[in-house]
């Protein structure tokens, strides 16, 4: 819908949302009125210029809207039937709903207040959009881990984590100095500096499940590359969407070698595993071999069992 | 330009005063603006309808006399018109900044802060809500969601193709009814017209655009659909050695754990066979079946394949 509004009707939007706007306003500074707007002092001007000459049927100057703004100040009388702010459209709603379902999931436990008022905005919102619709919101990482490592970042405090290494299958205590926090394919990602590794390291943040500030600091040494890329050739023997995604390959077709890089031995090898039957794994060999091994080790168990 | 603006002006205040449906001649009479031949006057209102309607301004057509139903009659009501929220507080108002500001820079923010645009005009100042850090985003965005809230509002057809899990490509022609976001992942659920079912799909795996197209059937909205009713519903459990200290994904699945010294035996929720499949094999030998027997039977085929390709 918004993306085919044209200038002109862009324009009538902002006149009719002005009128309740400067209701409860009164007195309001162009300038600053201009920004809320997000248009210059100069469109705003011509904006209340246009919107003067409007009002009700006879338009004498009983039926017309009274706006003063030659002083640098505006205000509005003879506005009643403009003067409550417009509904929200359909897609305003769902966005706000949406928006409202992210924020409940990381209001911190003990918000109690907090969560009661989301709940009862969505239900007056979902009232007010009059379609039965579902919406939902679960984010990947805990927000509350979020907000720590941010404000860890902000006020440069060390912080003790509790992380799992997904490739190695590991739970692992560090102690971190954040250095920001970032977002690649739909996750979030941790920079900091280990001070268990004695170096840099990327933490994904929906594998931290427990984060602590500590008074511990230290002196942060010089970052240096700290593994080396394992170059890896797969081919893909059976169509499947799941092979495409975890290997993120652009060309899907059947039996094609596709070589690709990695820094975990153990991603490489799990992620073969996982794939079963769909795809073969050409370089490494030794990684090869492994994943030979670990299958038929796992079959004798099955058959024994 | 600004004459066309100042009569959409004139004839949304006009409408919105007065208590009964005007007429069109009325209109053409009383609201300034509109001139030229009558056909001139005609095409003028039906654009001016359209261009309202399209900024979400419900304009109500009605009989002028419901006795002598000759010439239809317009007005927009003020309860469609206004914002009706009831009384809201600063939190409130803080809570709802907070939910447009996580669009910043995706796929709904416009709307987002057009509707904090309308909030501010009823002019309850936000009172900042004091927790350090709390500014979640729905940061991976997707081009569609214009086109799929659009559809899910009118109950409009989507057409697309999707990207099925053996890489072939299927036509789907579903009602959308819902939306969500797991993990950074969109996914939009609907009707799927062929099945008459609910089926929901990840929106990155939809390949090129996705066509809508007006419903004009009439679309009964399915009661009983929840989005997480799979997983409460299910009562299929799989049983699973998995080696101590190892298999935490998995252990985070189960809602049984028993001791067997080196290994500890879990019983886990099935809710696909197949994902379940792959995320026990992710853990190598760390992790044992024992039920179901279908599930043996997928990971027994799977490892025989792994085997054969990798000699």
């Amino acid at each position: 819908m918004s993306k085919k509004i044209s200038a002109p009707l862009i324009r009538t939007a902002r006149l009719l949302d002005l009128v309740p706007y400067l209701n409860t306003h009164q007195g309001i500074a162009l300038k600053e009125l201009a920004s809320h707007f997000d248009v210059t002092p100069a469109q705003m001007s011509a904006d209340l210029t246009t919107l003067w000459m409007c009002g009700l049927p006879g338009y004498t100057p009983l039926e017309l809207m009274d706006l003063e703004f030659e002083s640098g100040f505006v205000s509005i009388r003879n506005a009643p039937t403009l003067s409550k702010p417009r509904s929200i459209t359909f897609q305003e709603g769902v966005a706000l709903l949406l928006g409202l379902d992210l924020i409940a999931s990381s209001l911190p436990e003990g918000r109690k207040d907090l969560l009661t008022a989301v709940v009862s905005l969505r239900q007056r919102l979902i009232t007010i959009l009059g379609v039965p619709i579902r919406l939902s919101v679960i984010p990947a990482s805990s927000h509350a881990i979020s907000a720590i490592i941010a404000q860890s970042i902000a006020s440069q405090t060390a912080l003790v984590i509790d992380y799992h290494s997904m490739y190695k299958d590991q739970n692992s205590k560090r102690t971190v100095m954040p250095v920001e926090l970032y977002e690649n394919n739909n996750n979030q990602y941790l920079r900091a500096y280990c001070f268990t590794a004695l170096d840099y390291r990327e933490f994904r943040v929906d594998r931290i499940t427990t984060a602590e500030p500590t008074a511990e600091t230290a002196l942060i040494g010089i970052s240096k590359p700290n593994s080396e890329k394992i170059e890896l050739t797969i081919t893909m023997t059976e169509p499947s969407r799941d092979v495409a995604e975890r290997f993120a390959l652009t060309q899907v077709a059947i039996g094609v070698p596709h070589t690709l890089a990695s820094y975990s031995r153990q991603w490489i090898a799990r992620s073969v595993m996982a794939s079963g039957g769909a795809v073969r794994l050409d370089a490494p060999l030794d990684i090869r071999a492994e994943v030979a091994k670990k299958a038929q080790l796992m079959l004798d168990r099955y058959k024994a069992e | 330009m600004s004459r066309k603006i100042e009569r959409l002006i004139n004839l949304t205040i006009a409408l919105l005063a007065t208590k009964r449906y005007l007429t069109k001649s009325e209109i053409f009479r009383t609201v300034e603006g509109y001139e030229g031949s009558p056909e001139t006057k005609e095409r003028m209102f039906e654009r001016d309808k359209d261009d309202l309607r399209s900024l979400g301004i419900e304009i109500n057509v009605g009989s002028f006399d419901p006795l002598f139903s000759d010439e239809a009659g317009y007005r927009i009501k003020s309860e469609n018109y206004q914002l009706d929220l009831g009384e809201i507080t600063p939190t409130e108002i803080s809570l709802l900044s907070l939910a447009a500001d996580a669009w910043q820079g995706a796929a709904l923010a416009d709307a987002a802060q057009s509707a904090l645009l309308k909030l501010s005009a009823i002019g309850v100042p936000a009172d900042p809500i004091d927790i350090p850090g709390i500014s979640p985003k729905l940061s991976n965005s997707s081009k569609d969601l214009d086109i799929v809230t659009d559809a899910i509002a009118n109950s409009d057809f989507l057409t697309f193709e999707y990207l099925s899990s053996d890489l072939s490509i299927e036509d789907r022609n579903i009602v959308p009814i819902a939306l969500s976001n797991r993990s950074g992942f969109w996914y939009v659920s609907g009707v799927d017209q062929e099945v008459q079912e609910v089926r929901t799909f990840r929106l990155d795996r939809i390949n090129g655009d996705i066509q809508s197209r007006k419903n004009t059937e009439g679309f009964e909205f399915p009661v009983d659909f929840e989005f997480d009713e799979i997983r409460t519903a299910t009562k299929a459990f799989a049983v699973i050695d998995v080696r101590k200290g190892k298999g935490n994904a998995l252990r985070t699945l189960a809602t049984a754990t028993k001791d067997l010294g080196e290994w500890d035996q879990i019983r886990v929720p099935i809710f696909a066979l197949e994902s379940l499949a792959v995320q026990i094999l992710w853990h190598g030998d760390d992790a044992f079946v024992h039920e179901p027997a279908e599930l043996r039977q997928i990971i027994i085929e799977q490892l025989t394949a792994l085997k054969s390709n990798h000699e």
